[in-house]
């Protein structure tokens, strides 16, 4: 089926699936070393900074109440979109070249959600007192304001999280039993107690198959609402050039595009560097090219549509809003977005461009360039200049709010590096079913096999 | 009532921000643009009742004031026919709260004075509340403020000095008012009488621009004061529900 | 079992209770200031906990002297509000009023006698005790009273009043000193000029604001600081939407914009200086009109010939048709009443000016009329009014100084070295004394300069009284008492001065043990002049009953008949301005005005006033200059783009503010920031454009000019961040003031339950 892995065996798999678990050669080390010290140098230090200083340590202000935490938030949420949200798409349409890529792309949408989370955490004021915002009985009598959309987007997010962990460990199962199997010592005993001793019967693969498809249907409408409930943070609100009813399929539109890119950008590196050449190919990138070709051009359309409409209402603040979005101070901005997100895709009209690596990798990095550029602008246009001119504001972002914006992405790529030496990142089991029938001789042990 | 109907009632009265069909005071300012001076004493007043810091020129800069009552100033038109108007704008205690719907847990709420109140306690800083309200008169307190001694003994004690990462706003002198109660209270009267209650901005007002009382009782001061026809809200198109009354200045 | 002997146990428990106690303290030393809300363990008597007390006394902010009540709790002043029983405030308070809390509790007051322990302005200071310090002038002062040399004693004090003038002025007397200067920056000398030679009478009269319909304000800022700012404002709500049936009209002449300006129905902008002839032009216009019709018509006629619209809207740029509009509303709206003051009275024609504003009200009848100008009676008990010195007496004391004629020289409050342009060197003129006291309560520019320091309480902590000025068409007296005890090691200037005395062994002539029983024993004698139900209650009662009230108020005197004296006439008229500089050197005239937040600079030391934005500009922290628009164009400027503002006397630098209401060759710049001491929230803010004035007087009063500098605008190229809080002042058409029309607008009466200008008794 898959031209690239018709001649690799079964063994070939587990052997370079097991080898990028178990051989950590100096270059990871390395890897993570930085990522983990840049995390702490600037994710971690700034933010407990920060929380012995207060929230001032950011760029925030009146009326800019919210920055780049939220955008943040936002963009990592959007992140997260594509790993699992795909994944079960995919699944659902049997696309069997889903396979090679959509374990890694799921751990993208866990340590996204993680990062986004986290971020909850950064941007309040007290997050000593966060878990105020979850309903638990407690001796005060004290709930949580249900009527809130930052409550819908707590309970969605934790659904969401909840989900997407489940269907990435669920998904794993056989495949840790496969690692099990070639494992020893303390990496036997986890692995044992992780593939919760899956046999690799008729029955437990019969039952996987439900369960997992089961999930993928629940998950679908769960990763759309998600999205759309971010968006209502800000839609819900009644500020100019926020206050609108296209903001949840903008969202969640954007949400998959940056998340798909965010794909492009993983796999890209998983392939190079952990090499799986053999198991990611043109065609994952050919067919990642055209999703993220469609949803760019959805995502043109609908920001043309926010801005009709806001030009259309002729009040005077959508007017000052697009105004000020178009050739305010953060006009550049804005056209660097429109760069990065709807010209720039226009490239992948080419099946060359779509088929080349590295332009890929970079024109995927450009787009959530973009799309963050896109979060930001969404805050810091609108709150500083809503209904009373008098009271209107610049908001800028401050170090430590750039620093902790980059750490971040470290924090990310650290959760990930540890990742793929726990999971086996290429699932190894669906890859195998893409496969020729093996001959006799290369048969793999039964425990890691489809039935 | 049938089920269905006590449904129905919980989901109306969950839908209305303030939970309540009746108040039991119902506050309202009354501002005559008209004799408001731009002075700003009703700052300086509201400053000093309700213990809020000085942030610093460098925070100014950052736009990082607190101000829980501000003077906004509109200029019309070019030189010689520059014209200058001032609007004092605080928290509205609009009815319909979008700030109040939109807090997570419930630190702002609407009381049964017709109140929208903060709950410093129980803040969590999120500051959602002040992205929601359309008069931008919510302030967040990014850091610890400090006082330098001994300008702390200055503090009144009825009122909480609020820490770094809470969210604070005018209270219509909530101080004040539980204090008028206590005294009916204590002279065995039921209810706090007109005038009893005046809030520190009221209270200084050089011109009598502002006039504060309780609107359930139609011939309080504030009642007559909101039935001018000079009468109207500002962003009243945003349905708010506002308590603030402003009277219209006029163009002569 | 460990192995621990008794000594190594007892070495232990030493050890750890030294930490715990060092522990403790460091955390005792770090606690955050707010938690030492309740401090006092041993309470004094007079609070009980949870408790207001209230105490009524008098706001010394500026010379307005309206009532106070502060609210106190546990010993501390929690709160200052107007006192509702005074009839200057009737309960209001103007911001700088309100702002009196920090004075008391500023953390940069002076908390004890010092000397200076080298070279003047050297800021190197010892502490001593009050006894060194008393003895060191006091001895001083003794000696030369002695040498019959007193007059070698001068005493340069702010602006006071009641029965702390009268014993300066006794004291002085004793000690056989003329040498008493009361000097404010603003004070208007120019109006009691004018006033005097109309009417006749020292006094200010009672400008009847509540009851006007029509309200023409020559360049008077009467909303911000003009005489009297929060009686005024409450005269302005009442007269907009007050209880009667039609809404006073208020018209503003002023070359910038004021907060009077921005309040009223219609701003003008005349040539500065030419508000006097506009004045004229506008009498000139009701006599030709037959307007007037007094008996003596025909003398105004000849002495207002020179003064036709025409003629006048050449010199004034004021058009003619508004001159002639003005003029017939001014007779058509009755009652109609005329103020002048601020920039328009700080010219070279300044009394002229005020003497035309004057005949405007004789013309139209306003004199004695409610509604319009009210001569206050002379009064009966009122205690001695101080006599301020002008600028040109200051100058005659420092040349004094310099040709060595004064010893000692005893400051009270008073700051010329900020308030004063720096051509008068008077900072220099200092040197020459040999002996500088000053009893200020904060290290201001001029007490930095002092040798000695005997830091006086702040008005929050003192005995003392006022008797307002102007009155209110009856005199109006009020006391103010101690609302907490003192803070530190300070003493009432009043308890200072009888210190003094008796260190000079003339206590006979003045033979209070303290400020205390000064006031009581004057009040004394107001009682004692009181009408017989008055004297029934017996003193103790009234006095107890004037320090609840706070105040207290003598019957109002019948209305004094007023005529004109004819010579009076013939001598009216308004030369055009003269300024310094010439118009090519310095093709700008510089209008300094009193901020509204700092007065005249006594207010920047306080952090509430730092931070209130200017309600015109919403700048806060800093000085600016103010141009219009279209000059600003021209000269290639946009807001904060620093500035060198020159006259020929010196240099300012400023960031430019477009401001939409000022004459195109007109630059405005407030006054109050520019600080060099005065503590760390003024020190170092901004510019002081008192130091670029010229030496410009007004002829009659000898008082500066102070509107009549020429200055040069030279761009830097360099720019500053001005801090404001105001994002875009355009409402950009969102109708967030809203109007109504003049015309089908009801009178709202809410909010005018200020009481009638009618007597109180304590
Ligand atoms: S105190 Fe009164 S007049 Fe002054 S700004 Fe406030 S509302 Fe306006
Ligand atoms: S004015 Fe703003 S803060 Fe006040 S109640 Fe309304 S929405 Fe809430
Ligand atoms: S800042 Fe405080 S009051 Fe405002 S929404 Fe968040 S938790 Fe509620
Ligand atoms: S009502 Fe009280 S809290 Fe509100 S603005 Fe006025 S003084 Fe401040
Ligand atoms: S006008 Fe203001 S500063 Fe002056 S006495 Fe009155 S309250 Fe005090």
């Amino acid at each position: 089926m898959v031209a690239e892995t018709n001649n690799l065996g079964y063994t070939d798999i587990h052997e370079d699936v097991v080898r990028s678990i178990v051989k950590t050669g100096p270059k990871y080390y390395i890897a993570l070393a930085t990522a983990g010290g840049t995390t702490l140098l600037c994710f971690f230090f700034p933010w407990f900074y920060q929380l012995y200083y207060g929230i001032g340590a950011a760029g925030m202000n009146h009326p800019g109440v919210w920055g780049t935490y939220l955008a943040s938030f936002i963009f990592w949420i959007g992140l997260s979109h594509s790993g699992t949200l795909l994944s079960c798409v995919l699944h659902l349409t049997n696309s069997s070249w889903r396979k090679a890529m959509y374990r890694s792309a799921e751990a993208m949408t866990l340590f996204s959600l993680v990062v986004a989370a986290t971020y909850v955490m950064v941007h309040v004021g007290r997050p000593w007192f966060i878990h105020w915002a979850l309903p638990y009985p407690n001796q005060m009598e004290l709930w949580p304001n249900f009527r809130s959309p930052l409550m819908f987007d707590v309970m969605a997010i934790t659904t969401y999280i909840t989900g997407s962990t489940i269907f990435i460990y669920m998904g794993s199962i056989p495949d840790f039993a496969a690692v099990r199997d070639r494992t020893s010592g303390w990496r036997n005993t986890m692995y044992t107690l992780l593939s919760l001793g899956w046999r690799g019967t008729d029955k437990e693969w019969h039952r996987l198959h439900w369960a997992y498809t089961f999930l993928a249907v629940l998950i679908i409408p769960l990763a759309v609402s998600v999205h759309s409930i971010v968006s209502w943070d800000f839609a819900m609100s009644i500020v100019p050039a926020l206050h609108q009813t296209i903001f949840a399929p903008y969202f969640v539109v954007g949400a998959i595009y940056s998340g798909t890119a965010g794909i492009v950008t993983v796999m890209f590196v998983l392939r190079k560097y952990m090499g799986f050449e053999r198991y990611i190919t043109k065609l994952h990138f050919d067919n990642l090219g055209k999703l993220l070709l469609v949803l760019s051009l959805l995502w043109t359309y609908i920001n043309a549509v926010e801005l009709f409409t806001s030009w259309y209402s002729g009040t005077s603040e959508e007017y000052e809003a697009v105004g000020f979005k178009l050739f305010g101070f953060y006009a550049p901005l804005y056209w660097e977005m429109i760069l990065f997100c709807a010209v720039a895709p226009l490239l992948m009209f080419s099946t060359r461009f779509r088929t080349s690596f590295m332009p890929m990798l970079i024109l995927s990095i450009v787009i959530n360039i973009g799309m963050y550029t896109e979060r930001f602008l969404i805050i810091a246009t609108s709150l500083p200049r809503q209904y009373l001119p008098d009271a209107w504001g610049v908001y800028v972002p401050s170090a430590v709010e750039v620093s902790i914006m980059v750490g971040s992405f470290a924090l990310f790529t650290t959760l990930f590096l540890v990742f793929v030496k726990i999971f086996p990142s290429v699932s190894m089991y669906e890859v195998k079913e893409t496969m020729a029938t093996p001959k006799l001789g290369s048969v793999a042990p039964a425990s890691g096999s489809p039935a | 009532m049938s089920l269905f109907s006590r449904f129905m009632d919980g989901w109306r009265k969950y839908r209305k921000p303030g939970y309540y069909d009746e108040f039991d005071y119902h506050w309202t300012m009354a501002i005559d643009l008209d004799k408001c001076t731009g002075c700003q004493a009703c700052m300086t007043a509201c400053q000093a009742e309700n213990n809020i810091p000085i942030v610093g020129e460098e925070e100014l800069a950052r736009g990082r004031e607190i101000q829980w009552i501000r003077v906004e100033r509109y200029w019309e038109g070019e030189y010689p026919n520059a014209k200058l108007s001032f609007i004092p704008i605080m928290c509205q205690h609009c009815d319909s709260a979008p700030c109040e719907t939109v807090c997570p847990v419930s630190a702002t709420y609407h009381n049964q004075d017709g109140l929208n109140t903060q709950i410093y306690n129980r803040c969590i800083g999120t500051r959602s509340c002040a992205v929601y309200c359309p008069y931008e008169v919510r302030y967040f307190n990014y850091y610890d403020h400090h006082w330098d001694s001994p300008l702390e003994q200055q503090l009144n004690p009825d009122v909480t000095v609020r820490g770094k990462g809470v969210m604070e706003k005018c209270t219509f002198c909530i101080q004040r008012i539980r204090e008028a109660k206590d005294h009916a209270k204590d002279d065995g009267r039921r209810r706090v009488q007109d005038g009893e209650v005046q809030p520190a901005c009221v209270q200084t007002c050089p011109s009598k621009a502002l006039v504060f009382g309780d609107r359930k009782d139609s011939e309080n001061e504030v009642s007559v004061a909101i039935n001018d026809p000079r009468k109207y809200r500002v962003l009243d198109e945003l349905n708010t529900d506002s308590s603030v009354f402003y009277l219209k200045k006029v163009d002569a | 079992m460990p192995n621990i002997d008794r000594r190594d146990f007892l070495k232990l428990v030493g050890a750890g209770g030294v930490s715990v106690g060092a522990g403790f303290m460091l955390r005792e030393a770090n606690k955050d200031a707010t938690e030492y809300l309740i401090p006092h363990v041993v309470a004094p008597e007079d609070f009980s906990s949870g408790l207001a007390t209230w105490y009524n006394s008098v706001c010394s902010m500026c010379p307005a002297g309206c009532g106070i009540s502060v609210r106190t709790r546990e010993g501390l002043a929690k709160k200052i509000e107007g006192n509702p029983a005074h009839p200057v405030n009737q309960g209001g308070l103007c911001s700088l009023g309100q702002a009196g809390l920090q004075v008391l509790y500023n953390p940069d007051r002076l908390t004890g006698p010092l000397k200076q322990t080298s070279a003047r302005g050297s800021g190197s200071f010892e502490q001593i005790t009050w006894d060194e310090g008393l003895d060191q002038l006091g001895s001083r002062l003794d000696l030369l009273r002695a040498a019959r040399r007193g007059n070698r004693v001068a005493m340069l004090t702010q602006g006071v009043r009641g029965h702390l003038a009268q014993l300066f002025d006794n004291f002085m007397r004793q000690l056989g000193s003329q040498r008493l200067l009361h000097y404010d920056f603003n004070h208007p000398h120019t109006l009691y000029a004018a006033n005097q030679r109309f009417f006749g009478q020292d006094r200010l009269p009672y400008y009847d604001l509540h009851n006007t319909r029509m309200l023409l304000s020559f360049g008077a800022d009467y909303l911000t600081n003009w005489i009297s700012p929060v009686h005024h404002s409450l005269g302005f709500g009442e007269s907009r939407q007050g209880s009667s049936n039609e809404r006073g009209r208020f018209i503003q002449i002023e070359p910038r914009m004021s907060a009077s300006g921005a309040a009223a129905d219609e701003w003008l902008a005349a040539k500065p200086g030419t508000e006097g002839i506009l004045a004229l032009a506008l009498a000139n216009h009701i006599v030709s009109e037959g307007n007037y019709a007094g008996a003596d018509r025909a003398d105004w006629a000849v002495a207002l010939t020179d003064y036709t619209p025409a003629k006048a809207a050449e010199q004034t740029g004021i058009p003619q048709s508004t001159i002639t509009r003005l003029a017939d509303s001014f007779i058509d709206i009755q009652p109609s009443l005329a103020i002048g003051g601020g920039a328009a009275a700080n010219h070279s024609n300044g009394v002229d000016t005020l003497m035309a504003v004057n005949v405007l009200n004789y013309l139209a009848g306003n004199i004695g009329q409610e509604g319009g100008l009210l001569l206050n009676p002379e009064p009966t008990s009122v205690v001695s009014q101080q006599q301020q010195a002008s600028y040109s007496t200051l100058l005659e004391f420092a040349e004094a100084a310099r040709q060595g004629e004064i010893d000692v020289l005893i400051l009270n409050g008073s700051n010329p070295v900020f308030t004063l342009p720096q051509a008068s060197e008077f900072r220099e003129a200092l040197a020459s004394i040999p002996l500088v006291v000053s009893l200020s309560s904060f290290l201001d520019e001029t007490t930095a300069m002092a040798d000695l320091i005997l830091p006086s309480h702040t008005y929050l902590e003192s005995w003392g009284d006022d008797f307002p000025e102007p009155g209110m068409g009856f005199p109006v007296g009020a006391v103010s008492q101690p609302v907490v005890s003192p803070l530190y090691n300070t003493r009432a200037t009043g308890d200072i001065i009888l210190a003094l005395a008796r260190q000079m062994n003339v206590g006979t002539a003045l033979p209070w043990e303290n400020m205390e029983e000064c006031i009581k024993d004057g009040w004394r004698q107001i009682y004692e002049r009181g009408d017989a139900q008055t004297l029934a209650q017996g003193f103790d009662s009234f006095w107890t009953s004037v320090l609840r009230a706070g105040v207290w108020g003598e019957t109002a005197a019948g209305d004094s008949e007023f005529t004109l004296d004819r010579s009076v006439i013939s001598n009216i008229g308004v030369q055009a301005p003269e300024f310094s500089g010439s118009e090519e050197d310095f093709p700008f005239i510089l209008h300094p005005y009193l901020s509204p937040n700092f007065y005249d600079g006594r207010g920047a030391n306080l952090p509430w006033m730092q931070e209130r934005p200017d309600p015109m500009t919403s700048v806060v922290y800093g000085s600016w200059v103010e141009m219009n628009p279209s000059t600003a164009k021209e000269l290639d400027l946009i807001e904060g783009d620093l500035v060198d503002i020159q006259s020929l006397h010196g240099t300012v630098r400023a960031p430019v503010y477009l401001y939409p209401a000022i004459m195109p060759n007109v630059v405005a710049m407030p006054i109050g920031q520019g600080h060099q001491e005065f503590g760390r929230y003024a020190k170092d803010r901004g510019v002081n454009p008192i130091e670029i004035l010229s030496p410009e007087i007004e002829p009659i009063t000898g008082q500066l000019a102070s509107s009549a500098t020429r200055v040069n605008i030279v761009p830097t190229g360099r720019r500053s961040k001005l801090v404001k809080t105001s994002g875009t002042s355009r409402d950009l058409g969102r109708e967030i003031v809203q109007f109504a029309d003049v015309n089908g607008v009801e009178l709202s009466s809410a909010g005018s339950n200020s009481i009638p200008i009618t007597e109180v008794t304590a």
